[in-house]
């Protein structure tokens, strides 16, 4: 029963990670930006949401109001930074400095305005309530991380193949010029993206943070296992990625069977580092795109 | 004066892993974020091997070995696949070699970490003190910056420049770009573990706390600061950002937020040079 207990909890934190990589996979196959500091999003809208709710605002409302900051925040950093670097044609490596920077001063400002120590959803009375699937006990915020999880998912399948704004995204993604050239304004299409993305990811920050707790630095690690993800899943692809953190979070957790938690980390990426070895184009193998 | 001493001596430590970096985001392009994790392993590496009893020598050049072939290790998927694969790698190796410093607890010391590293001692001078190792790290550091200098102006720096500039170009004429790669990768581990076994023995105290990520966003915000690919730049660039940490001292700050306050202002340092100074000081493009 212990098994299938961390089978669903590897489940979970699948979801939760799987909505972190669709977003980040959605940036980087539209705007070609490596951006590390949708960590630094990450962190922001959790706190933003837990300051919200000790101050006596509705839950409900904090994620919203916390979701509405952060695409704030997304498309302000698009504007003032990324925008600015892609018309001046930086390279690939300078966005990525500038994005790591931006990382750093995200997590600080968090760390600084709120607290650098761990922190929880102590307002929020609920978030300790078990609910009981047969064998396997889920709390409220586990459900909730998986319902919003895939909610998330298939919510940005169908916009981006059923909307205009969705397939004109896809347009951009998949020829900058050419889009350009029948207007199509890829500047204006990369706001829409980091604002979309910025909105969603902070759905997993705020349930990890109600379900465990929250610290400015360890949304870094949940990032990289959500880029491992979208790599092994093969960049560029929504559910490729998803699925994949699906069984990244599933294998994280069954390991903690045989391997002690705090060695889990370093495992998976030495896994990670011998199959991007042998499958340089992930599991579902579809042709790797650069940024470039 | 120690105090003046000490900010020399570890600014000169901090320029060889500088360097280090520089060998691969300036010279060949590569991002990397993970160098104070090779520079920790090459401290662990000689505290472990000079408390076993290893002579200095030897210690040093083992931790030096240990960081060349671990850097070409942990850099041949991403060399073979280059580009956003190395960001990946690059994260996880910092995020792995943190893990291990932490939890390995029987060799590292766990958070407490390895403390009471002897420092070597030729015919009867100690360099325990920094009026004499200050000589220890500017002697290594003009033979890092040496070396340095001479690989980039011989045929090997050349043909790495023209890789960075166009890949293809250089397999077309007939170069052997991946041996290349993995050469300068094994050069740079080197110089970050030289760096690592200097920092181990001036501070005589390492633990997990001082190769952590933020220390690698550090070794990186002095190379863009300083400037990419420039011998200049990477010496240059230790000398200034040391000296941030001293100048926010003189601001009465809370106690608890001089290590935030530290981050966030290399942070806004690194964008704001990408935004309007991506060569740095005294460095080239990147």
């Amino acid at each position: 029963m212990l098994f299938l207990q961390l089978i669903a909890d590897g489940l979970v934190n699948g979801c939760a990670i799987g909505v972190v990589a669709i977003t980040f996979t959605y940036v980087y196959t539209t705007t070609g930006v490596f951006h590390v500091s949708h960590a630094g999003v990450f962190t922001l809208g959790g706190y933003l949401a837990w300051y919200l709710s000790k101050e006596g605002i509705p839950f409900v409302l904090c994620v919203v109001l916390a979701m509405l900051i952060c695409a704030a925040v997304g498309a302000a950093i698009e504007k003032g930074i990324y925008e600015k670097l892609l018309k001046r044609q930086a390279t690939p490596l300078v966005q990525l400095i500038a994005s790591l920077g931006l990382l750093a001063v995200l997590q600080n400002l968090v760390a600084i305005l709120f607290t650098p120590n761990v922190l929880q959803f102590e307002s929020i009375a609920w978030r300790m309530n078990v609910l009981h699937f047969g064998p396997i006990d889920l709390t409220i915020p586990q459900v909730l991380t998986v319902l919003t999880a895939f909610a998330a998912v298939y919510g940005l399948i169908y916009f981006s193949t059923k909307t205009n704004l969705g397939r004109r995204i896809r347009a951009v993604a998949s020829n900058r010029t050419l889009a350009e050239i029948t207007r199509l304004k890829p500047f204006e299409v990369y706001v829409y993206v980091m604002a979309i993305s910025s909105a969603l990811v902070v759905l997993p920050s705020v349930f990890i943070g109600l379900d465990q707790a929250m610290q400015p630095y360890s949304s870094v690690l949940v990032l990289l296992t959500a880029v491992i993800a979208v790599i092994s899943g093969g960049l560029g692809s929504i559910r490729g990625a998803f699925s994949a953190s699906l069984v990244m979070g599933i294998v994280q957790n069954a390991v903690l069977i045989v391997v002690p938690g705090r060695w889990s980390i370093a495992l998976t990426f030495t896994l990670f580092i011998v199959f991007i070895l042998f499958r340089p184009t992930g599991l579902f193998a579809t042709k790797i795109r650069r940024a470039s | 004066m120690n105090f003046f001493l000490s900010y020399i001596i570890l600014a000169e430590i901090f320029a060889i892993v500088a360097l280090s970096t520089n060998f691969l985001v300036g010279v060949i392009g590569i991002f990397s974020v993970s160098q104070a994790a090779i520079m920790g392993v090459g401290a662990y590496a000689y505290a472990i091997a000079v408390m076993a009893g290893i002579p200095f020598p030897l210690a040093l050049l083992l931790a030096i070995a240990l960081c060349a072939l671990l850097n070409v290790a942990t850099s041949l998927p991403s060399l073979r696949l280059e580009g956003d694969y190395f960001v990946v790698t690059s994260f996880g190796l910092q995020i792995v070699a943190t893990a291990v410093f932490m939890n390995w607890s029987a060799v590292t010391g766990g958070t407490s970490g390895i403390a009471g590293i002897p420092a070597p001692r030729f015919s009867g001078l100690s360099f325990d003190e920094p009026e004499n190792f200050v000589f220890l790290s500017t002697f290594a550091l003009a033979l890092a910056s040496a070396s340095y200098w001479l690989l980039m102006r011989s045929s090997y720096g050349r043909t790495l420049h023209a890789i960075r500039l166009d890949e293809l170009a250089a397999v077309a004429a007939g170069r052997h770009v991946l041996q290349m790669k993995l050469g300068i990768s094994a050069v740079s581990g080197a110089y970050a573990g030289l760096g690592g076994a200097l920092y181990a023995i001036f501070m005589s105290f390492i633990d997990p706390s001082s190769f952590e990520i933020h220390v690698s966003v550090l070794i990186l915000t002095m190379l863009v600061v300083g400037g990419a690919r420039t011998l200049a730049g990477s010496i240059l660039g230790p000398f200034i950002i040391l000296a941030v940490p001293q100048m926010l001292t003189l601001l009465a700050l809370p106690p608890h937020l001089i290590g935030p306050l530290r981050s966030l202002a290399f942070g806004v340092i690194l964008v704001s040079f990408m935004l309007w100074l991506p060569k740095g000081l005294a460095g080239r493009k990147i």
